[in-house]
């Protein structure tokens, strides 16, 4: 799929979102819309809210204005599990991975959702249960191929480099079959070949599985290449949306990053 | 040099996921299983089997339930005696109404009330967590202290208090009570642990396991990839007051005979704690290291000066006990925090590249 034919329908649409932290206003009427198998980009200074508008989108944080519809539907205030049974998947920031467990293992927890036997058949590990842990560690493997992480699928990952972790978390995104997967700087503190990598797994994941993809990055050249469209926070607000040629010569984007006076 | 899985290649994922796929691993538990089935209840003598391994298996047993919560689970709990309580009285209640039913059934039983009152307790684990969460436990562990200690129906109005228990035949063998052979009562116990344990090794390595595990290293992101901590908490609480209830009633029915609830004393929360914790958290192997060590050293300690002939008064022999034993928990705490099942497995990998480490 190139990047020309993706007039999809809407997946997200953020309406008049605010968050505030008591008197801290992290969010002031934000509004957006994702559309279906796109890369989408936000971007914006350091404390500009990106990271709080995925808490938004991912039900960890409920603002106090505003809404936010899926597929379609209005979301009621949620919490983070239920959006993940809706489909949207999360990496963060500094890697959250389950620390004493194997890769392997790791990305399994992501198929959480899709595995139903009961206790008691688990406790026999057998029958359904049996068959639902083949099924899925078959899932699994194809992910550790694609990721090309089969030589540490058995290692603890709290032993592995900061890389690695970077695209385990990215697979047990992967497991949990999102439609909406939020990436929060997937290339924070990478050299430029694991950049390199990761751009193309961002990419492929998005061609193979039709993943719409929202990423948060603050290396421009990776995020101009990548994303199709894009928005600017700062201090919280919208500043600029569009598509990178449009964001590259933007008056009040060159102003946020280069710090020009506010006058709000 | 015989402890190597080269060779041993899996082509399938049911091979790979097998409970033991290296095969000398295989091989071994068999061994350890069959010994424990049919050389020791031959060979062993009434000291052996009702001083050391009916304790230890018990003991084993509800540091087994403790693991699953603190170790695999995370949640700090220090109301394992309480829970254990839960499961002998309510065995013993079980054992009055129903006179004439299987008592293994009623001991397995009674491990399901323990685990609703577990379910419970295991409610504030949402909101509060590690320390807070021990000392919300230790209510379970005092309530229970003084609910059967107080309310006299729980002992039958008995005048002394205790709970006592009476000969219950299994198959026409008598398993409890004062005329239950050794043997027959190690038997009850090695089967009930060993079935046990073996489904605690089948939770903690399918879905559950895997939640429990998330839920312990990083519960925000575990909460976004569709597990609901509340449920798991309670899962992982219920289960382990199940395990911890079955070794309760197993301790009164068939090691002590008779108990008054002081058995059950804040004592035992402890004692358990620190099995799991220089067995190894979160390991089911770790849970029988940390109970043989506990239960084993201080009968080490107490026969060491008679079996070579060193005239000491058994007083001063248990201060030394007490210190010892202090003193090898701290050393282990500082030398190896991941307790005896990472030195195990550590030199399991030592002896898979042995003699050629590198």
């Amino acid at each position: 799929m190139s990047a020309e034919n993706n007039t999809g329908d809407v997946l997200l649409s953020v309406d008049h979102i605010s968050l505030a932290f008591g008197g801290v206003k992290a969010l002031t009427d934000i509004n957006f819309e994702i559309r279906k198998k796109e890369i989408f980009a936000i971007i914006g200074p350091n404390g500009a809210g990106k990271t709080s508008m995925l808490n938004v989108i991912n039900g960890f944080y409920h603002p106090q204005d505003g809404e936010i519809h899926f597929k379609g539907l209005h979301r009621k205030q949620m919490r983070p599990h239920e959006a993940a049974v809706q489909g949207i998947a999360r990496t963060f920031q500094n890697v959250a991975l389950f620390k004493g467990m194997s890769t392997l293992n790791n990305i399994m927890a992501g198929r959480n959702l899709k595995m139903k036997a009961n206790l008691f058949w688990q406790a026999l590990y057998y029958g359904p249960a049996r068959k639902e842990e083949m099924e899925n560690r078959k899932f699994v493997e194809d992910i550790i191929d694609f990721l090309e992480i089969q030589a540490i699928r058995r290692t603890p990952v709290g032993k592995l480099p900061y890389g690695l972790q970077k695209r385990v978390e990215l697979g047990r995104a992967l497991a949990m079959e999102p439609e909406l997967l939020l990436l929060d700087e997937p290339m924070a503190g990478m050299n430029i070949e694991e950049k390199q990598d990761m751009c193309r797994f961002i990419l492929d994941i998005n061609e193979q599985y039709g993943t719409t993809i929202v990423l948060i990055e603050h290396d421009m050249g990776v995020v101009m290449d990548l994303s199709e469209r894009l928005i600017v926070l700062d201090y919280g607000r919208k500043i600029a949306e569009g598509n990178p040629d449009e964001i590259r010569g933007n008056q009040a984007v060159i102003d946020a990053y280069l710090g020009v006076a506010h006058t709000n | 040099m015989f402890y190597r899985e080269a060779g041993q290649f899996k082509s399938s994922y049911v091979a790979d996921q097998e409970l033991f796929p290296v095969k000398q691993d295989r091989l071994g538990i068999f061994l350890i299983i069959g010994f424990s089935f049919i050389v020791i209840p031959l060979i062993a003598n009434d000291y052996w089997l009702q001083a050391i391994l009916i304790p230890f298996l018990i003991f084993s047993l509800a540091a087994l339930g403790l693991n699953l919560l603190t170790g695999y689970a995370g949640q700090l709990s220090l109301g394992t005696g309480g829970f254990m309580a839960v499961g002998a009285y309510s065995c013993y209640k079980l054992v009055t109404v129903f006179p004439e039913t299987n008592v293994i059934l009623l001991i397995l039983l009674s491990g399901f009330i323990s685990a609703g009152v577990g379910l419970i307790f295991g409610i504030p684990s949402l909101r509060i967590k590690g320390f807070y969460l021990a000392v919300a436990t230790l209510a379970a562990q005092f309530f229970f202290e003084w609910l059967f200690g107080r309310v006299k129906w729980f002992y039958n109005y008995n005048d002394s208090g205790a709970i006592e228990v009476q000969v219950r035949k299994v198959f026409d063998i008598a398993v409890t009570g004062p005329v239950a052979t050794t043997q027959a009562r190690y038997m009850v116990v090695l089967c009930i642990v060993t079935v046990l344990a073996l489904i605690a090794v089948n939770i903690v390595r399918g879905r559950i396991g895997r939640a429990w595990m998330a839920i312990r290293d990083m519960d925000i992101a575990a909460e976004l990839i569709g597990i609901r901590p509340l449920t798991t908490k309670l899962i992982a609480f219920a289960i382990s007051s199940y395990y911890a209830g079955v070794a309760g009633a197993l301790y009164v029915f068939t090691y002590l005979g008779s108990a008054e609830v002081e058995v059950f004393d804040i004592n035992i929360s402890f004692e358990i704690l620190f099995m799991i914790i220089i067995g190894g958290l979160g390991s089911i192997s770790g849970a029988f290291f940390g109970a043989a060590f506990i239960v084993l050293i201080p009968i080490l300690i107490t026969n060491l000066p008679l079996i070579l002939g060193i005239p000491i008064n058994t007083a001063t022999v248990e201060h030394f006990n007490f210190m010892i034993l202090g003193a090898l928990i701290v050393l282990f705490l500082i030398f190896e925090p991941h307790g005896l099942a990472k030195i195990w497995s550590i030199l399991r990998e030592k002896l898979r590249v042995w003699p050629f480490p590198y």
